[in-house]
């Protein structure tokens, strides 16, 4: 079992999903009567191969939302098994050809992404997997609400245009998309918050002590504070504005939120910043450590530099 | 095969006399209770819709197929009308014929709208009659069972059913279909009292729509229109207040020029509904709404030339997915007759194996009395031995028969299996 589990890699199941889009977009055009087994078998690999490398990953010493690359590969798990589901409930629909996409950009971005853990401190563990946990589900449901505001947009061109329906290209009605839409913002603007909450008293426990620590100096809380207060200003204009609860509008809303996602997962992505311990963390751990284990203090060098000094610490 | 079919179709009657010749469901059990007494060795599946009558008859035993008058005259007795007067209706198939063209009656290849669906729950209707009344046997099982398993079978690898072609069908499963998830919490506005109307509400009535209100001019035609469709009725007044809260519109008034404006809609209709989804069936010539407010926000026009568009395209689809569904139809009567086929040599092959069995058991006996002692596996891979012989050896004259009975030319080579190996007949 351990050695099936270390020879899975990100590729193999990157692979999988490509495949499964490449019959996905193909089907457009031509369908061979295995097109939708060969499609499914694809996904269901894909998916297999994605739990059995986020199951190693676990056994591992980093845990499963403890960096951001496996961060991101969890988003990406959530949104195939998403994409799975629609593909089993609602047969011969187009969803595959606008979540694939996703959950590949979300793979892309979690290769990009540090494979350092984030710090951990006993005191944080749970606020840490909060934070984790909420951002990593207000990602998804964004994801989502992209998708289904991309399918509204294109379903309602099609039906404006009297284009009618074909069995390659089958989009779910313009009321379940738009259900979804206003669901996904309002769920995603509770979410968002939550995570955001999170964070604050996450920072406030590791940096608490810091007299120069600036909470916005961090370009990922910035860009997440951002993205709530959009998400939030378009909950209340939805809740102010009947026509905005409808149609075309809550798709651009749920557009907007999603270029909002991606410049605050750039931001995650480009800078490691966030998530990194505060200057004097790695001396205080291995302190702690020492002291509570009795073991010889033997922590990894990191690379990780401070929010503010752009200092090189070796542990 | 000794099947018959003798009926009328949309192919080569009139409505007129199809509904002379019509069967209510009551009287087609009548029918075939009374078939069961006077004719008790000859099976019968009795096929009424509104474009067919078929009286399916199938002699029990390998007798020669049911004789064509007496079918047709049951079939027009009941009705007391006189042979002769419908006889250049009727159309008589027996054997082979008959399992190709119930195959593609099951599967709306025979329909006057190919790849309507009502047909095949029809004729599962008509099969499951004639089970409860004890008047399907063997054949008829044999023929309807195959025949709802091809209907599926062109159904599931053929996209034939996919493809629409009425207006109003297509109107409903093509667009509004596409717009609204469910229908029956929508509101449904009925301008005007046209036949095509009347087919509209049926197929949203299928789709689950329960909400009606029914707009005319003329209070009575409504009034009509109304109790058949359990809707209300709203005088011609409440125009504008049935508009902003409709749902879905159809409109078929004969009003010679537009009775919603682009000005009036924008103005009156559109702020009041907030950018609602709004779906209008505009059926009427010349046309009720003007075209221009299918651009405005949220509001899907359709037009009758719009949507002739769609059902030529889904026509032209139909068209390219026949020989397909042709092709199946084939395969299928082919395997079908040949499992019947089949069915009357396997007496002979049973025979054969049982007789060839006798001898190896024998064989099997005397060597292992010769090699004496001998441990358990090597006294069952002896036993394998055997069977696996007698296997091949019987393997090319079965297959054989198999590819004769697939020309129907088999009857000759069972007889020669017959001398061949002295069996008993």
């Amino acid at each position: 079992m351990v050695i099936l589990l270390s020879g899975i890699s990100v590729f193999c199941f990157a692979a999988s999903y490509t495949i499964a889009l490449v019959f996905e977009v193909a089907g457009l055009w031509v369908r061979f009567g295995w097109h939708r087994a060969a499609m499914l078998v694809m996904a269901v690999a894909g998916l297999l191969a994605h739990t059995l490398y986020l199951a190693s990953i676990s056994n591992k010493d980093v845990a499963i939302l403890g960096s951001a690359e496996n961060w991101y590969l969890v988003v990406a798990w959530v949104l195939a098994a998403f994409y799975l589901w629609v593909v089993f409930t609602s047969p011969g629909s187009a969803m595959g050809l606008f979540v694939l996409p996703l959950v590949l950009a979300i793979i892309a971005f979690a290769e990009g992404a540090s494979h350092e853990p984030f710090a951990e401190q006993r005191a944080s563990e749970f606020w840490s997997g909060l934070h984790g946990t909420l951002m990593m589900l207000a990602t998804v449901t964004v994801c989502v609400g992209f998708a289904a505001g991309l399918m509204y947009l294109i379903q309602s061109w099609r039906l404006k245009h009297k284009l009618p329906a074909t069995p390659r290209f089958r989009l779910p009605s313009l009321e379940w998309l738009e259900r979804t839409n206003s669901r996904s913002l309002g769920i995603s603007a509770v979410l968002v918050a939550g995570g955001f909450l999170s964070g604050i008293v996450l920072s406030r426990i590791r940096h608490g002590g810091e007299a120069d620590y600036r909470l916005l100096a961090d370009p990922v809380v910035l860009s997440l504070l951002v993205m709530l207060v959009w998400l939030v200003a378009a909950e209340l204009f939805r809740l102010w504005y009947p026509a905005a609860r409808t149609g075309r509008k809550v798709a651009y809303l749920t557009l907007a939120s999603f270029g909002f996602l991606v410049i605050t997962l750039i931001t995650f992505t480009v800078t490691d910043i966030h998530g990194t311990p505060p200057a004097n963390a790695g001396r205080r751990d291995a302190v702690t450590l020492q002291a509570t284990s009795g073991l010889p203090c033997s922590a990894k060098p990191t690379t990780n530099r401070s929010a503010n000094n752009d200092v090189e610490i070796q542990a | 095969m000794n099947l018959r079919m003798v009926g009328c179709t949309h192919h080569e009657s009139n409505i007129a006399v199809r509904e002379r010749l019509a069967f209510t469901p009551d009287q087609a059990a009548d029918a075939l209770a009374t078939w069961r007494a006077s004719h008790p060795d000859v099976e019968a599946v009795l096929l009424s819709t509104c474009n067919r009558v078929e009286l399916y008859a199938a002699t029990a035993g390998d007798g020669p197929p049911p004789n064509e008058s007496m079918v047709a005259e049951y079939l027009t007795g009941w009705h007391s009308i006189p042979l002769e007067e419908v006889a250049g209706h009727l159309v008589s198939l027996d054997g082979r014929a008959v399992v190709e063209h119930l195959f593609r009656v099951a599967a709306s290849l025979d329909s006057m709208v190919v790849g309507e669906p009502q047909i095949l729950a029809q004729v599962k209707q008509a099969y499951e009659l004639a089970c409860e009344l004890g008047s399907a046997g063997p054949h008829m099982h044999g023929c309807f069972q195959a025949a709802l398993r091809v209907a599926r079978r062109v159904t599931g690898e053929t996209s034939l059913h996919r493809h629409r072609v009425s207006i109003p069908s297509v109107a409903i499963a093509d667009f509004a279909g596409r717009i609204f998830e469910t229908f029956d919490d929508k509101h449904v506005l009925v301008i005007g009292a046209g036949e095509m109307a009347d087919e509209t509400l049926r197929y949203l009535q299928d789709a689950g729509a329960r909400r009606f209100t029914l707009l005319n001019r003329d209070p009575k035609r409504a009034e009509a229109l109304a109790t058949e469709w359990n809707a209300t009725v709203a005088p011609w007044g409440e125009l504008h207040q049935q508009l902003v809260r409709a749902d879905l519109v159809i409109s078929t008034t004969g009003a010679g020029h537009p009775i919603v404006t682009l000005d009036y809609f924008r103005k009156q209709i559109a702020a009041e509904r907030k950018q609602r989804p709004l779906f209008i069936l505009d059926l009427a010539l010349p046309r009720d709404f003007e075209p221009s407010i299918g651009d405005e926000l949220g509001t899907y026009l359709y037009s009758i030339d719009d949507l002739s568009l769609a059902c030529e395209q889904n026509r032209k689809s139909r068209e390219r997915e026949l020989p397909r569904a042709e092709h199946i139809i084939s395969d299928e009567t082919v395997r079908f007759l040949t499992d019947a086929r089949m069915q009357t040599s396997s007496p002979l092959i049973v025979q054969l194996r049982e007789e060839w069995d006798v001898v190896k058991q024998a064989e099997l006996a005397r060597l292992m009395n010769k090699l004496g002692d001998v441990d358990e596996s090597t006294r069952q891979e002896v036993i394998r031995f055997a069977d696996r012989l007698m296997n091949k050896l019987l393997h090319p004259p079965i297959q054989s028969l198999r590819d004769e009975a697939e020309r129907d030319n088999h009857r000759g080579l069972l007889e020669a299996l017959r001398r061949l190996f002295q069996l008993r007949e």
